[in-house]
């Protein structure tokens, strides 16, 4: 087999170009070398503010992606006519002339069809082309039917909460300042998370500094490891412990910034007992109950004193409490003793947590930073997948996020941080820039860079819920970021008959029969469309279900220009902007091509060139000169070189990029610490969540959609056990997964060297139990069982005994257990956990469409 | 100038970015890892701790695997850097039993990544290159980059920055300085190996 | 195919570990086991030892009882001992640079004794020489190197400061005792099958006090290292009650001394013939090789790892 295809040239060649890592959605700066047409070595690239140089296991580890024998290298069919999990597809080389005349086809006869009919979902771990084909081809061809890399098992809703709150799609704590950092579920620097590599160095100077890590987490994670305390929790259950906190520094402590509820919240807005804020009848505008005056006003009404966050008021004989004492109340009922029961941590830790929690965030003092005098807050939580990775996703990541707001660590020096909701642009420019408002409520309303800037915080907030055809329920639901719910409505005909099916699927990489949920209801869903797979690899849902597959470029074979999306993977802080370049450092080898230019070819030959420049003008905000004319054909350079120019001026085009791959400059205080400089009210009643449940509510009824359940729409924290929380007759354990710093997914399984820490590593590979846990149930070390869900499917496993998970817990590492023929190297090893979840709304959130990512288990010996 | 090696167990992650990180710097073959890093659990639950050990070769004052050696292929530079030298050594693996760190590897088989029977990547082709096979190998402080005035690549890339890199005899330098502050340790001090490599606890 | 059969996951992975994967096991293990030295070609180490200690005996022995066939056989072990050294090596073209460190390297000091031994063994065969002021000196020159020979392979090991069951002067002196008995074996099996100017009998007490004493020495090893604590406790645990059990009892123990002391006692109770002698030999050979293959296969090296803690873990 020819291991490349670069032929060496006559000349030595030895260069280090600069590039974009892509082995997780971070992008971090790398620096390649190249030695006479092939990659020696990948380093960090010291002048990106992605990583300063230093990269994870992941990202120096890209040549073996590069150079794996196993990639796919040419256009392939399916040849043998059965669709099915473990079948051989018998896939047949073919041309690329053959493959595009077959794409364009289909999608041709679908566009004239039903341009909804056209799925298309994609990985986060390439999310430069996914974007970037979400954000052009997909408005451009018409539909609206996108999925994302699951969604429901990622970051949606805590994206709802960075959007509300913080002005962005995602957060980060402010570790160059914090003195105290509450992890729920997530290991941001630690080893995930977003944003990883700045974030382990600013987080190991923090640590060293004195910073105090506490990590509630069922298994003692990478994080948990480094944490001074590490509290283990019942799954599913971290809702209840930050309920019983907010109670604890509310209702006891008495801890709250009050100066910042008053001035940067809804909480003085009043509710009535309908669960909607009172507002005046001629503006609609929300109102107050203004101290001085004694009378209710508007928010923002000039003469407006003091208004009241906490009492009851009697108006026009109708009783109108502020936010904040609807939230007080709320959690009174969450006493540390339910909590404890609940949460299975002592009583006497909720309530050390609470107080030092309460008193790290130092209400009330402040601090010079580059000569402004800002709030100083050092205190921060930050939660993610672990801990809102359940069917109570909603206001258990509700609760955890106004321990921030209710002590004011909310976008000031040491709290909670969007990620870089404010910019003001490049100095010579002022390009690109966004920035929040306040809407006409006064809530924050977050700035957008285009229109259609995919995956960015959504400027009209919420959207309104206009129906339920669309299988990802994005025209019912329609403020998660990304949704993968699609399998649960496809799959259920009888509750949701009127949405639109999907005759092609367009998966650009996502191995959605392994990351979603168990693999068949994936694959139900999607068997009778024809399945377009773009992939590097023939994974399993290639195997499964496509009937064409295209062989892409790796991220060190292509151009992408603006790989970075600043407000998901930039490091939050001071410190400097950067705008980088993903390029080619080898040729594409054999026949791979790239998705983005191989998109734009089939928008020319589907005459669909116009639409797709427009919607490119949209998501970059281009404009006059550098906007793309509606009727030129454009190659990818030159999109490239107009972004670049647009935003950053003629000298500042892709050739410059090319050369520099990187363009910085410093941020400013107002940028990052922009709280105090801002309008945009952050809400702590999410009146919002009201109005849209009763709208779906009234949607599900008018269509009779029993599975929509609008229970769970609450406007304040809460907490109700998910759905593998309480125990079934025979059931007696959790399982969960968790992240390793060193593998991302399922995909890096195929990655030697990643492979060879796992099998030196004792625990990724193996189903780890409490030691003391096994020894009850007879189990030992390395024995081989099988776990089975109570919800239906079944997985095995070796078993690896250790002090570090909860008794009740059975902890798998990412997403192992390969079965695909096309995956050789990565075939069995580690645990596949997904098979033990099912994919049907009845497990989801439906304010975020987060799905219970744990499973209620029972586990079984199967040999020795 | 002793050259030396300051492991702030501390700030480490145990993320093995430095194994691989070593992988790439060095093209060493499946199973070398100069750099590796080992885990390990004390206590019971859930009163329990893991602790990440980064380890390579601690390029020992006294080192053992230089006494044992039948040929000098083992050495010591004048500036503390163990190493060998691939063109003396006839793989008697005397060293391996001396070295009580784990720090040598033998090259046995010319391996590949991808597995047995697998032709070798372009990569490999080009960076087994500059390994012999029939000798042992192990981490000789990344010579080729200090003669380039670069750290270390296990240094360099360390996320957390954990590892720092010195002269351990000058008194003013950084490893000098923790070693003397944040009581740095030598691994095993008690085998009398004196190792050029020290950590920093794990708790302050 | 149904699902789960798609998916049999880990069983493949640990099932059958190759090389590679129990090295990357052993790196993380807390008692690693070396293997080098023991496991595929690495057992041409013990072999290589093996005919060097009872070529060395025998060629002692051999020349103190003046017999001939004994010589040869010895020259023919300790030709076969180096043999299995240089196909260990593989680069044999290279091996004389083992010569290179023996101020430092017992390995170096026992290729030093081979040599010697070679060079003086070879004149002293020359036509002629045996009973000149030559002959005298080669011989001189052939037993100071299979001396070296014998003491340098223990020493090999006994240096290691890494392998604390390694690591006593007891394995010098296990290595020397069992070496002067293999080449007692080796005459008695030669004496049977060559025929003899042998003097049996005395060859026979020698051979019941060595035996006397190994059995001592073994336990007295065992004993010591069992008290010694950490790996050496734990090399005595795989050899009494662990992975190398099997050869342990089977071959040092059962072959290598009970098989030879119940013979030797039958021969006192009338169980004469040569053939008994013979067998008597052959299974103390066996015996010597099966004491080193388990000394070196139970080499264990100290933990790593354990130093930085217990941390003290914070209570919650
Ligand atoms: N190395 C690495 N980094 C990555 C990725 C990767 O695959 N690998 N993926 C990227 C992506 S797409 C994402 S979404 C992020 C995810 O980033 P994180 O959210 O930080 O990811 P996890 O490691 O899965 O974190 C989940 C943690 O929650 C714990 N957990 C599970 N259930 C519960 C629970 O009920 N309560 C609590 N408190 N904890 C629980 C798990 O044990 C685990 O330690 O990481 C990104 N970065
Ligand atoms: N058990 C378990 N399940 C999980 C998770 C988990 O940690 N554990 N994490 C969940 C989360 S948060 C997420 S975001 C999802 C992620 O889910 P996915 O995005 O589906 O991630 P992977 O399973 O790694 O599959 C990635 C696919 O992308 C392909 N790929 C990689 N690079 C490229 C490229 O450059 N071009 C193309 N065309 N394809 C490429 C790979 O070959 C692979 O098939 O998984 C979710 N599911
Ligand atoms: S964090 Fe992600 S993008 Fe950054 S180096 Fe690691 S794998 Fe690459
Ligand atoms: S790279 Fe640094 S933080 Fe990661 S394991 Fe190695 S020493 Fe520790
Ligand atoms: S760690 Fe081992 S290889 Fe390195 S100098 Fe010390 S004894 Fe030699
Ligand atoms: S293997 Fe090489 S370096 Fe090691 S002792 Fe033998 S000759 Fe020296
Ligand atoms: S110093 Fe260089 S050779 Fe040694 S472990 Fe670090 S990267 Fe590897
Ligand atoms: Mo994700």
């Amino acid at each position: 087999m020819p291991s490349t295809a670069s032929k060496p040239t006559a000349n030595k060649d030895d260069v280090w170009i600069p590039s974009v890592c892509g082995m997780c959605y971070n992008q971090c700066g790398i620096l390649a070398h190249r030695v006479d047409g092939t990659l020696v070595k990948i380093e960090g690239n010291p002048a990106s503010p992605y990583g300063n140089g230093r990269l994870c296991a992941r990202g120096l580890a890209g040549i073996q992606v590069l150079y794996d024998p196993h990639r796919v290298n040419y256009p392939l069919k399916r040849t043998n006519p059965n669709k099915g999990i473990g079948e051989d597809p018998r896939w047949q080389r073919i041309g690329w002339d053959e493959a595009m005349d077959i794409v364009v086809e289909k999608l041709a006869a679908v566009r004239d069809d039903d341009p909804d009919k056209l799925f298309m979902t994609g990985t986060v771990l390439s999310l430069a082309p996914l974007n970037h084909t979400l954000g052009t081809f997909m408005p451009a061809f018409g539909s609206s039917n996108i999925l994302i890399s699951d969604g429901h098992q990622c970051g949606n809703a805590e994206h709802i909460l960075a959007r509300t709150l913080h002005a962005s799609v995602t957060t980060n704590p402010d570790v160059d300042y914090t003195n105290y950092l509450l992890l729920f579920g997530c290991q941001p620097g630690l080893g995930t998370y977003y944003a990883m590599t700045t974030m382990a160095q600013k987080i190991a100077d923090a640590r060293a500094r004195g910073m105090k890590l506490v990590v509630v987490d069922p298994y003692l994670s990478t994080a948990a490891e480094k944490a001074d305390e590490w509290v283990p929790i019942k799954p599913g259950s971290d809702g209840a412990l930050a309920c019983a906190m907010l109670n604890l520094l509310l209702n006891e402590y008495d801890i709250y910034d009050r100066g910042y509820l008053e001035h940067h919240t809804d909480a003085p807005y009043l509710v009535g007992t309908d669960g909607y804020y009172h507002r005046d009848t001629d503006t609609g505008k929300p109102m107050v109950w203004d101290l001085a005056a004694e009378t209710a006003r508007i928010f923002d009404d000039e003469d407006l004193v003091r208004p009241a966050i906490v009492g009851s008021f009697k108006l026009e004989a109708e009783t109108f409490k502020p936010a904040f004492q609807m939230l007080k109340e709320r959690v009174t009922k969450w006493t540390p003793e339910l909590a404890s029961e609940i949460t299975t941590i002592p009583i006497d830790t909720i309530r050390r947590l609470a107080r030092e929690f309460g008193e790290a965030a130092q209400v009330g003092s402040t601090i010079m930073i580059d000569g402004v005098e800002l709030p100083f807050r050092p205190a921060a939580t930050l939660y993610f997948k672990g801990a809102h990775g359940h069917d109570n996703a909603w206001p258990t990541s509700l609760a955890i996020e106004l321990l921030c707001e209710v002590v004011g660590a909310s976008n000031v020096p040491g709290g909670l941080l969007g990620t870089n909701p404010v910019a003001f642009g490049h100095p010579d420019t002022k390009l690109p820039r966004w920035q929040p408002k306040a809407s006409k409520d006064g809530l924050i309303e977050a700035g957008t860079l285009g229109k259609n800037e995919p995956m960015g915080p959504s400027s009209n907030w919420p959207p309104e819920p206009t129906g339920a055809d669309t299988a990802s329920l994005i025209d019912l639901i329609g403020w998660p970021i990304t949704t993968c719910t699609a399998p649960a409505t496809l799959n259920d005909p009888e509750n949701f008959p009127s949405i639109t099916r999907p005759a092609v699927l367009l998966n650009y990489g996502s191995n959605l029969l392994m990351s979603a949920a168990q693999p068949e209801a994936s694959f139900e869903a999607f068997k009778d469309a024809f399945v377009i797979n773009v992939n590097i690899y023939s994974d399993e849902t290639a195997e499964a279900l496509a009937d064409i597959v295209l062989p892409d470029t790796c991220y060190l074979e292509r151009l992408d220009p603006v790989p970075n999306w600043l407000r998901h993977h930039h490091p939050v802080g001071l410190g400097d902007w950067g705008y980088q370049i993903r390029q080619p450092i080898v040729e594409p080898m054999y026949e791979r091509r790239h998705f983005s230019e191989v998109m734009l070819e089939v928008s020319r030959r589907l005459g669909i060139t116009e639409t797709l420049n427009l919607a490119t003008n949209l998501m970059y905000g281009l404009t006059a000169p550098q906007s793309l004319a509606a009727d030129e054909d454009y190659t990818l350079e030159e999109i490239g070189d107009r972004i670049y120019q647009n935003w950053f001026g003629p000298e500042h085009g892709l050739d410059w990029f090319r050369k520099h791959g990187v363009l910085t400059w410093p941020k400013q205080v107002e940028e990052v610490y922009w709280k105090p400089f801002s309008v945009g009210r952050a809400q702590i009643y999410n009146e919002w969540v009201v109005r849209s449940g009763e709208k779906i509510k009234q949607i599900a009824e008018e269509r009779s959609l029993p599975g929509i359940k609008t229970d769970g729409f609450v406007p304040l924290p809460d907490w109700w056990p998910c759905r593998a929380f309480d125990q079934r007759p025979g059931y007696d354990m959790q399982a969960i997964y968790y992240r390793v710093p060193w593998h991302s997914f399922s995909q890096t399984y195929s990655t030697p060297w990643l492979d060879e820490i796992s099998q030196g590593e004792q625990y990724s590979y193996f189903i780890c139990i409490n030691t003391q846990t096994a020894a009850t149930k007879g189990l030992n070390d390395n024995d081989l069982v099988r776990i089975v869900s109570a919800d239906g499917g079944n997985v095995e496993g070796r078993l690896r005994l250790t002090q570090g998970v909860h008794p009740g817990v059975l902890a798998i590492a990412n997403n192992g257990g390969h079965w695909a023929h096309g995956l050789p190297f990565a075939k069995g090893k580690g645990v596949f956990f997904n098979q033990l979840l099912p994919m049907d709304l009845e497990h989801m959130d439906l304010v975020s469409l987060t799905m219970d990512c744990d499973a209620r288990v029972r586990i079984e010996k199967v040999g020795g | 100038m002793r050259l030396g090696m300051v492991i702030d167990l501390k700030r480490c992650i145990g993320c093995y970015g430095c194994q691989i990180a070593c992988k790439a710097e060095n093209g060493t073959r499946p199973g070398t890892t100069y750099a590796r890093v080992l885990k390990r659990e004390f206590g019971t639950y859930p009163n329990v701790k893991k602790q990440s050990l980064p380890l390579l070769c601690m390029h020992c004052g006294d080192a053992p695997c230089i006494e044992v050696c039948p040929t000098g292929a083992s050495q010591k530079r004048s500036d503390g850097i163990v190493f060998i030298d691939a063109d003396m050594c006839v793989g008697c693996r005397a060293c391996m039993m001396a070295c009580p760190y784990a720090a040598r590897y033998f090259q046995d088989e010319e391996r590949n990544y991808f597995g047995v029977g697998m032709a070798p990547t372009a990569y490999e082709v080009s960076r087994y290159q500059d390994h012999q096979s029939g000798v042992v190998e192990k981490c000789d402080f990344c010579r080729h980059r200090l003669d380039q005035d670069k750290e270390p690549a296990c240094v360099a890339n360390c996320m957390c920055k954990a590892r720092i890199f010195g002269n351990l005899d000058d008194p003013e330098s950084e490893v000098s300085r923790l070693i003397k502050e944040e009581s740095g340790f030598q691994l095993n001090a008690e085998w009398g190996t004196d190792p050029s490599v020290y950590y920093l606890p794990a708790e302050r | 195919m149904t699902i789960s059969e798609t998916r049999s996951i880990s069983r493949q992975m640990t099932s059958q570990p190759d090389y590679l994967d129990l090295r990357r096991q052993d790196l993380n293990s807390t008692y690693r086991p070396q293997r080098e030295w023991i496991e595929g070609r690495g057992i041409l180490i013990v072999i290589a030892h093996f005919f060097a200690g009872i070529g060395a005996g025998a060629w002692i022995f051999s020349i103190l009882f003046d017999y001939r066939v004994g010589e040869i056989m010895a020259v023919v072990s300790i030709g076969l001992s180096g043999l299995a050294h240089l196909a260990f090596l593989g680069r044999w073209q290279r091996f004389l640079r083992i010569l290179a460190r023996p101020n430092s390297s017992w390995v170096s000091r026992g290729m030093w004794g081979t040599l010697l031994y070679g060079i003086g063994a070879l004149v002293y065969f020359l036509p002629g020489v045996r009973d000149t002021l030559m002959g005298s000196i080669s011989l001189g020159i052939s037993l100071f190197g299979v001396t070296l020979v014998l003491l340098c392979s223990g020493y090999v090991y006994s240096v290691s400061k890494a392998i604390p069951f390694w690591h006593t002067v007891l394995v010098p002196i296990l290595y020397i005792a069992y070496g002067l008995r293999g080449g007692v074996a080796l005459l008695l099996v030669a004496a049977v099958f060559g025929g003899s100017s042998l003097d049996i009998d005395t060859m026979e007490t020698i051979k019941l006090w060595v035996l006397a004493s190994t059995i001592v020495l073994i336990l007295f090893y065992l004993i010591i290292a069992n008290r010694s604590g950490g790996a050496a406790s734990y090399s005595v645990h795989e050899l009494v009650a662990g992975r190398i059990s099997v050869a342990f009892y089977g071959g040092t123990i059962g072959i290598g001394i009970l098989v030879p002391l119940a013979l030797a006692i039958g021969r006192e109770f009338g169980l004469a013939g040569m053939l008994t002698l013979g067998i008597i030999g052959f299974a103390s050979l066996i015996g010597d090789f099966y004491v080193k293959y388990c000394v070196v296969k139970a080499g264990t090296y100290v933990p790593l790892g354990d130093a930085v803690g217990p941390v003290s873990p914070k209570i919650v």
